[in-house]
């Protein structure tokens, strides 16, 4: 990537980006409770890739949309760069648009809107200035200069990903959440995204957080939690391909085992 | 194919809803004109009833059918388009287009056929309601009993069915040739297209209308109330005509201002150009007939105050009023059945404006000014429509071109349907961000 003046100081030092404290989060009514997040500490420092794994059924989208601000946890509290966050749906709203970044399966852009709109959506929908230049510097370093107007479904899906990406970059959030980054594409681009977020981490000084159920997607981050039964049963420094999916095998051995 | 096509019915709930509520007060309208085509033919109807009776069922029913005919195409239209989407998938399945087409036309011809059916007391009630009045005024004879027949029946399924049909055999052919990828885009971002079977319709009606505002003013001029017969048409059809412009228009429309909101209105009106121009459509024809109609009798009672009604007068101001306030309320459930359901439809891109940053305020302030914007451009093309009436029979009856107009006729209509577009706009939206951000994306 070859934006200047992009990166940010955030990576460098070592505060907090995002603090989980005894997380909860039941679905259903009395009676018929299902317990997603049984209680989930954690705290990760700014600048840093982490990816959360999990068999499904583990709580880890679950986890994402509590820390995302997109689900209100049952119980705990949830800190974004120091900021707890709290209040009605429009509150919540503009908590996001300042601390958070979004990047979906499915993408989510807005199908009536050019690429450049899309990725200038959330300052403009913020009220803040918008370097549309900059914007524009972003997306060429995403590799899409030239698909500046064009509208999200005559992309492919790795380039609609790649909008998605600039998108959050721009905004420069404290915390960028990918769900399933790389869940809707073929291995090329998805290889293409990962080391798209790679760069953001390392170049921009992005904190990143992403879910994902596969081992390669999780060996490109700085280091893995593992998640099951709504709970953090482990984590991994430095993690390869190999290692996180043994560990996500011997995860179902040891739940089995549990069970039994 | 069947049973796909009816388990399909079960989705999409609120085009389902609006395609078969247009076409259930469709029947029923067009049935209530048709039982008095009926009545007059029953046994022992002196002439002079029977001469009412068939100009009621003949004019208004001949007219109501061509609103009719085009509530039906635009909404069956609305809700072939919002399924590009699944009929991808099926193509990507291996339905080939002639599978895809059959489905969709036994879909339609189903909620057709059940909308027409259960039309039938609604379409009974109509007529007798408007026979009632005719025997109140002293224009039908008291004793004539009310018939609902073959004419009834034949119309009403026949212009239901027949519209239906034909609107799904068009948008299915359309809609299951494009390629799969294409589909895909137009789902996204659905564009309402100027074809060439609109250009001709539109430019038919416009002149039908000119022809009749020129007739007004030739032949109407000294016939006094019996203008109306040239000048009461040709609002509609000049509302009409301006309607099948209406992808063009929505495409234009000037939205200045309003920040953030407004601007994504803006991109909504290009780039969504098909659901809102067929939320336009009712509106133009909701301001040019009831505006046109209600001036047109305004007129025709002070020139004629102070005078005995002349014979056939009574008549044609009944019909005026019941039927302005029949086909009106026809047109006001349409407008809110087709804003109603291509708001529904937007559930998912009002979640993925929420994800972008957008809080619940922003979203339904961008869909309100689409609203708004629909609004003023259809309140000026209907003043447009009703002046083809307004100024032309004007002329033929009081012989100037520049009428003294009652200050609240005009007022009140265009209230009346600022609040309606508004007031659905408001509620459908806040229906639609109800629907919680995470399982509204969740595809």
């Amino acid at each position: 990537m070859t934006v200047s003046g992009g990166a940010h100081s955030r990576g460098m030092t070592n505060t907090e980006a995002l603090r989980l404290d005894e997380v909860r989060k039941v679905h259903g009514a009395d009676g018929n409770q299902v317990v997603a997040l049984a209680g989930v500490t954690l705290s990760l420092p700014a600048g840093t890739f982490t990816a959360v794994m999990g068999p499904s059924g583990s709580g880890k989208s679950t986890l994402l949309q509590c820390a995302a601000g997109l689900e209100r946890p049952t119980g705990g509290r949830v800190f974004v760069a120091g900021h707890e966050m709290k209040g009605d749906e429009t509150e919540l709203t503009k908590f996001r648009r300042e601390h958070i970044g979004f990047v979906f399966q499915h993408f989510n852009l807005l199908p009536a809107l050019t690429v450049l709109q899309n990725v200038t959506l959330p300052l403009r929908l913020a009220g803040r200035r918008v370097d549309e230049a900059r914007a524009a510097e972003v997306l060429r370093a995403v590799g899409l200069g030239d698909r500046l107007s064009h509208r999200p479904q005559e992309l492919s899906g790795g380039q609609q990903q790649r909008v998605a990406i600039a998108r959050a970059l721009v905004a420069s959030p404290s915390v960028i959440f990918a769900d399933e980054p790389t869940g809707a594409l073929d291995t090329r681009s998805a290889r293409a995204v990962l080391a798209l977020l790679q760069q953001a981490v390392r170049t921009y000084g992005q904190t990143l957080v992403m879910v994902t159920h596969d081992p390669v997607a999780a060996a490109h981050a700085d280091s893995v939690l593992f998640l099951a039964d709504g709970r953090l049963v482990g984590r991994m420094i430095d993690p390869t391909a190999e290692a996180v999916a043994e560990r996500l095998t011997h995860l179902g051995d040891e739940l089995v085992r549990k069970g039994a | 194919m069947f049973a796909l096509a009816l388990s399909s019915l079960r989705h999409r709930t609120a085009v389902f809803v609006a395609a078969f509520l247009a076409l259930f007060f469709g029947a029923a309208l067009v049935m209530s004109f048709g039982s008095l085509t009926d009545t007059a033919l029953g046994a022992g109807v002196d002439a002079a009833s029977e001469e009412t009776l068939v100009i009621m069922g003949s004019v208004v029913g001949g007219w109501s059918l061509l609103l009719v005919v085009f509530a039906v195409t635009s909404t069956v239209t609305l809700g072939v388009r919002q399924r590009t989407k699944e009929i991808a998938l099926l193509k990507s399945a291996g339905a080939v287009p002639g599978q895809l087409t059959r489905m969709i036309l036994a879909e339609v011809l189903v909620l057709a056929l059940v909308g027409a059916a259960l039309a039938v007391p609604l379409g009974t009630a109509g007529g007798n309601l408007v026979l009632g009045l005719l025997q109140d005024s002293g224009q039908v004879e008291a004793g004539i009993a009310h018939s609902f027949g073959a004419v009834a029946l034949g119309q009403g399924f026949g212009i239901t069915l027949l519209s239906a049909a034909g609107a799904a055999l068009i948008t299915a052919r359309r809609v299951t040739r494009m390629r799969v990828t294409e589909s895909m885009g137009e789902a996204a971002a659905p564009r309402a297209r100027m074809t060439g079977w609109r250009v001709g319709a539109g430019l038919l009606f416009l002149a039908g209308a000119a022809s009749l505002a020129v007739l007004t003013v030739t032949l109407g001029k000294g016939a006094g109330f019996e203008a109306q017969q040239y000048a009461g048409t040709a609002d509609i059809l000049f509302a009409l005509g301006l309607a099948c412009f209406a992808p063009v228009i929505v495409r234009r429309l000037p939205l200045p201002g309003f920040g953030t909101a407004g601007a994504l209105a803006r991109e909504t009106l290009r780039a969504r150009s098909a659901p809102l121009a067929a939320a336009l459509t009712p509106v133009v024809l909701f301001i040019g007939m009831g505006v046109g109609t209600l001036y047109m009798q305004d007129l025709d009672g002070e020139a004629s105050a102070g005078l005995l009604p002349e014979e056939g007068q009574r008549t044609i101001e009944t019909l005026n009023y019941v039927v302005t306030g029949m086909v009106s309320l026809f047109l006001c459930i349409m407008l809110i059945n087709t804003l109603v359901a291509s708001t529904a439809a937007r559930t998912r891109e009002f979640a993925q404006y929420r994800l972008a940053g957008a809080t619940p305020g922003q979203v339904q302030r961008m869909a309100v000014l689409e609203g708004l914007a629909v609004t003023v451009a259809g309140v000026v093309l209907g003043t447009l429509a009703s002046l083809v009436t307004i100024l032309p029979f004007s002329y033929a009856r009081t012989g100037t071109w520049t009428p003294d107009l009652d200050p609240f006729i005009y007022p009140a209509t265009v209230a009346l349907t600022a609040a309606v577009v508004l007031a659905t706009s408001l509620l459908a939206t806040r229906r639609a961000l109800a629907v919680p951000v995470v399982s509204a994306v969740a595809v």
